[in-house]
């Protein structure tokens, strides 16, 4: 294979994977918390097409697609949640949303 | 024979639990025609018994009857085991047939008592555990029925249950039961361990070698007969047990329960002559006992607690004559005393009944003028309780008293003690009789006898009873006159030999003394209350302590209830509170503060959720790597 | 030469891709947020292309990039796109402690990349031409990876029923569940 090699590629996935758990964990609007989530999914994507690429085996770009498909569909659900929220006429805060406290 | 045993100890039992199932569809009189029928039954069969026994010879009468093994431990049976034999018999004359005359009084007594009916199993339920008692072949069964006379005892006593002191009488006769129950249980515990048999008599061979372990049987068997006969130290539970009604004080009080403990002692002589200081203890109680009843009679003014305690003077006289080993002299006074004590119950419940329950003697007062034959009952008993001949008692009594003679300087004082009761005997007994039946008719009296006049003295069912024990109470001593004719030491001998037989000189010696001491006893009673011709001295410190009975109540207070109270208030402050409830509640708070702390972790933000999976993440990870 | 080039790429396809990353998290305004995921987006489709990812690659820009941020876009649009400041203050408990976590995780992963796979990461396997083309994909996902693709299908159904729910105005809710009771109770 040309260029580096197939850990650097899963240096990078790292750094995308911890990025968007920093963004998960310090970020109080919820639409930047699901952007965040997304970056870490995306940094899944990038291990997994690397090690087919490893391997030889197109099993981690199926499960890469599958991947994209669950994200979308939890960005579809999420979305629609936070516009609820909205319109609810609640503080877009998720410090603010704990009514399911003990 | 043996069936005829059994129907004996049956009937009032199946009269009981009949009373009992039938509830209200039984009329209350036909309860108590019931009851009466019950024991009178009891007494024809004890009757048969008699005198099958009788027909035979004198060394085969004794016959014992299993009906259910209870207990098969390696070599160690026991079970359900009856003994005829002539002790057992002498008592289940004596139980039923005073036990039917008393029942049969009480249904003129108890009528109209809304609770008649448990009146009447109560009493039937009293006869059979008497019966149950003296009939027992082994001595677990005589615990059955010592048990159950002290309940039918804790019941009858609390049978107006709404009165406070009759409940607390009721409990304190119980409680002091128990204790007697308690020394019982661990003689038997002894007993089985050596013996590894309770039967009669088996059970007794203890053999020699074994003295300390001897002596605590006997003193284990004594503790029971002290607490069950209110001999001292545990006597305090008798006087106040006249709460009961007045039947229930002449047949368990006065007749047959009280007496359980001579009986015990009679029936396991054996072990009591191994153990001859535990004998000799039996006797010293007795006599401190009948000495200290009489003085307090003095100073009673509750007609029944005189007699209460005169039965607890009586009784000493029969503990001194076991103690002794005059077994069967012990025996034929406990069987002439049932005659004349329960005359003295029913006359002087004769007498309450007509004026409306009224106890006190000094309200009773003159009340002979109205109700002469009952008068002439009660002179009767009290002739008898002193011991004049020709009458009952002196004929029983004066053999005790004689038997002391033999034994040294113990007996020596025995001896005047016993002559000394006597005197008291005559004062007390004589005292109530003026107060009560002789003189001028009190205010309370005369307002309340007009009233029945018309109805003669009381209803038949009273009255007759009265008048068969009036004349038992004549005739009844004149079955053995010591020195010339004995067939009740006889009939009592091949089962309880005594150890102690008084010669006919020391016979009259006694019998002399007894009779001088009993009449100046009754020529004092009459200057001092008949005649007034001398006034009752007054001796403030002495009237004190008679009229609280030597303070003994005063000393159990202080010596047990007090620091048990106290004991008890202690353990909970410091003890139940602290260390228990504090455990069960500190562990309560505990487990609630663990759940509130732990309920902090749910703060319901989600950033928190995700840090701490973040958080495990980090962990697992280098889990994962180490591990693999 | 080829060597080179692809190297170039790289590089620049991974600069930008960790830096559109940190931007995401850091932008205040979430309008900004959504901007740089895109680019995040996109520089990831490069890095798949080098990995002879192109079904994939394609994928990515158009469900993704097209789809995907579409809708955030929007939905941030109508939201007003506030803006919250996550840097106020001193730092709490709460970031000092995902900081840490978050640090720890990216240390762990090189680490155990490092150590247990250091010598066999080097070796890839031989892919002939056809790696990774729709043709391939396409064939695995009807034969042996059929239930993912599926239950992946059903997935997809569930979250539209579920956002066409979630989006309906109170009353049009309630006749909406109003009617599914109809339908339900009839058959």
């Amino acid at each position: 294979m040309q260029g580096p090699e197939v850990a650097w590629y899963l240096v990078v996935a790292a750094f995308l994977f911890a990025t968007g758990a920093l963004g998960v964990l310090l970020r109080r609007s919820p639409l930047i918390v699901l952007l965040s989530l997304e970056i870490m999914l995306n940094g899944a994507n990038l291990a997994l097409i690397t090690f087919a690429r490893h391997q030889g085996d197109e099993t981690g770009q199926i499960f890469a697609l599958a991947v994209m498909a669950v994200a979308a569909s939890e960005v579809v659900v999420g979305l629609g949640l936070i516009v609820a929220i909205a319109r609810k006429r609640i503080d877009l805060d998720v410090d603010k949303l704990n009514v399911l406290r003990g | 024979m043996i069936t005829a045993a059994w129907i004996c100890l049956v009937a009032p039992l199946a009269a009981t639990l009949a009373i009992t199932l039938l509830g209200q569809s039984l009329s209350r009189r036909a309860a108590g025609y019931l009851a009466t029928a019950s024991v009178l039954g009891s007494f024809a069969a004890a009757v048969v018994v008699f005198a099958k026994l009788w027909g035979e010879s004198p060394d085969s009468r004794s016959h014992a009857s299993t009906v259910w093994e209870w207990l098969n431990a390696g070599s160690f049976h026991v079970g359900l085991r009856i003994l005829v034999d002539p002790l057992s018999v002498f008592m289940m004359l004596i139980v039923s047939g005073v036990g039917f005359l008393i029942v049969a009084y009480s249904i003129g007594y108890m009528d109209g008592d809304d609770e008649e009916r448990r009146y009447f199993a109560y009493m039937a339920l009293f006869v059979f555990s008497m019966l149950l008692l003296v009939q027992a072949g082994n001595l677990v069964i005589l615990l059955a029925g010592w048990g159950l006379v002290g309940l039918s005892s804790y019941l009858l006593i609390g049978f107006w249950h709404d009165r406070p002191s009759a409940v607390a009488a009721a409990k304190k006769a119980f409680i002091m039961n128990a204790i007697g129950d308690a020394t019982m249980a661990l003689a038997i515990f002894i007993l089985i361990q050596h013996r590894q048999t309770l039967n009669f008599p088996d059970a007794f061979a203890v053999g020699p070698g074994h003295g300390w372990l001897v002596n605590l049987v006997a003193l284990g068997l004594l503790g029971g007969a002290v607490a069950k006969s209110a001999q001292i130290p545990l006597q305090t539970w008798l006087p106040d047990a006249m709460e009961g009604p007045t039947p229930v004080s002449a047949l368990i009080h006065a007749a047959t329960m009280v007496t359980a403990g001579v009986y015990l002692i009679v029936r396991t002589h054996p072990v009591f002559e191994q153990a001859p200081r535990v004998l000799e203890l039996a006797a010293g109680l007795g006599a401190a006992t009948l000495l200290m009843a009489g003085l307090i009679a003095l100073v009673q003014t509750d007609i029944k607690r005189v007699i209460a305690y005169s039965t607890m003077s009586q009784i000493g006289y029969m503990f001194l004559g076991a103690g002794l080993g005059a077994y069967g002299n012990a025996m034929f006074h406990l069987m002439t005393h049932a005659f004349f004590k329960a005359l003295l119950f029913l006359a002087a419940g004769i007498v309450i009944h007509a004026l409306a329950d009224e106890q006190d003697i000094r309200k009773l007062a003159g009340v002979g003028g109205a109700l002469p034959w009952t008068r002439r009952a009660f002179l009767i008993g009290s002739l008898a309780l002193v011991g004049i001949p020709p009458f009952a008692g002196f004929f029983s009594k004066d053999s005790i008293i004689a038997s002391a003679l033999g034994r040294g300087w113990y007996g020596g004082i025995l001896f005047a003690v016993a002559l000394a009761g006597t005197f008291l005997t005559g004062v007390y007994a004589f005292r109530l009789y003026f107060v009560v039946f002789r003189g001028e008719p009190s205010a309370f009296v005369r307002e309340h006898v007009t009233e029945h006049e018309h109805s003669g003295e009381g209803p038949f069912s009273m009255t007759a009873p009265v008048a068969v024990l009036a004349v038992l109470s004549v005739i009844g001593g004149w079955i053995q006159f010591a020195p010339v004719w004995h067939p009740v030491s006889d009939w009592l001998d091949p089962v309880a030999p005594p150890i102690a037989t008084p010669s006919n000189t020391e016979e009259a010696l006694a019998s002399l003394f007894a009779l001088l001491l009993g009449l100046s006893g009754i020529g004092v009673a009459w200057m001092l209350y008949g005649a007034r011709r001398w006034s009752v001295p007054r001796y403030a410190l002495g009237q004190r302590v008679l009229e609280h009975k030597f303070y003994f109540d005063e000393a159990y207070d202080i010596a047990l209830y007090r620091p048990s109270v106290a004991l008890a208030v202690g353990l909970k402050r410091w003890f139940e509170d602290p260390v228990i409830g504090g455990s069960i509640k500190e562990f309560a708070t505990g487990m609630r503060d663990l759940a509130l702390g732990t309920r902090r972790i749910q703060t319901g933000l989600v950033r928190t959720y995700v840090l701490a999976i973040a958080a495990s993440l980090v962990v697992l990870m280098v889990v994962f790597v180490a591990v693999r | 030469m080829g060597n080179v080039v692809v190297w170039v790429v790289w590089v620049v396809a991974a600069f930008a891709c960790i830096s559109s990353g940190i931007a995401v998290v850091t932008f205040s305004n979430p309008f900004y947020s959504a901007l740089a995921l895109i680019g995040n987006l996109a520089s990831l489709a490069v890095l798949y292309l080098l990995l002879s990812a192109e079904f994939v690659a394609a994928g990515q820009v158009l469900v993704y990039a097209g789809a995907v941020m579409v809708m955030f876009l929007f939905v941030t649009a109508y939201l007003g796109g506030r803006a919250d400041a996550p840097w106020a203050g001193g730092p709490t408990w709460q970031q000092i402690g995902g900081v840490l976590a978050a640090g720890a995780i990216l240390v762990e992963v090189i680490v155990v990349i490092g150590l247990k796979a250091g010598g066999k990461l080097s070796h890839e396997a031989k892919i002939e031409s056809g790696f990774g083309s729709p043709h391939e994909i396409g064939r695995l996902f009807l034969t042996d990876h059929l239930l993912a693709f599926e239950i992946t299908s059903v997935v997809l159904l569930v979250a539209a029923v579920g956002s066409v729910i979630l989006g309906a105005h109170a009353h049009a809710r309630g006749a909406l569940v109003e009617r599914g009771k109809e339908a339900g109770a009839g058959t």
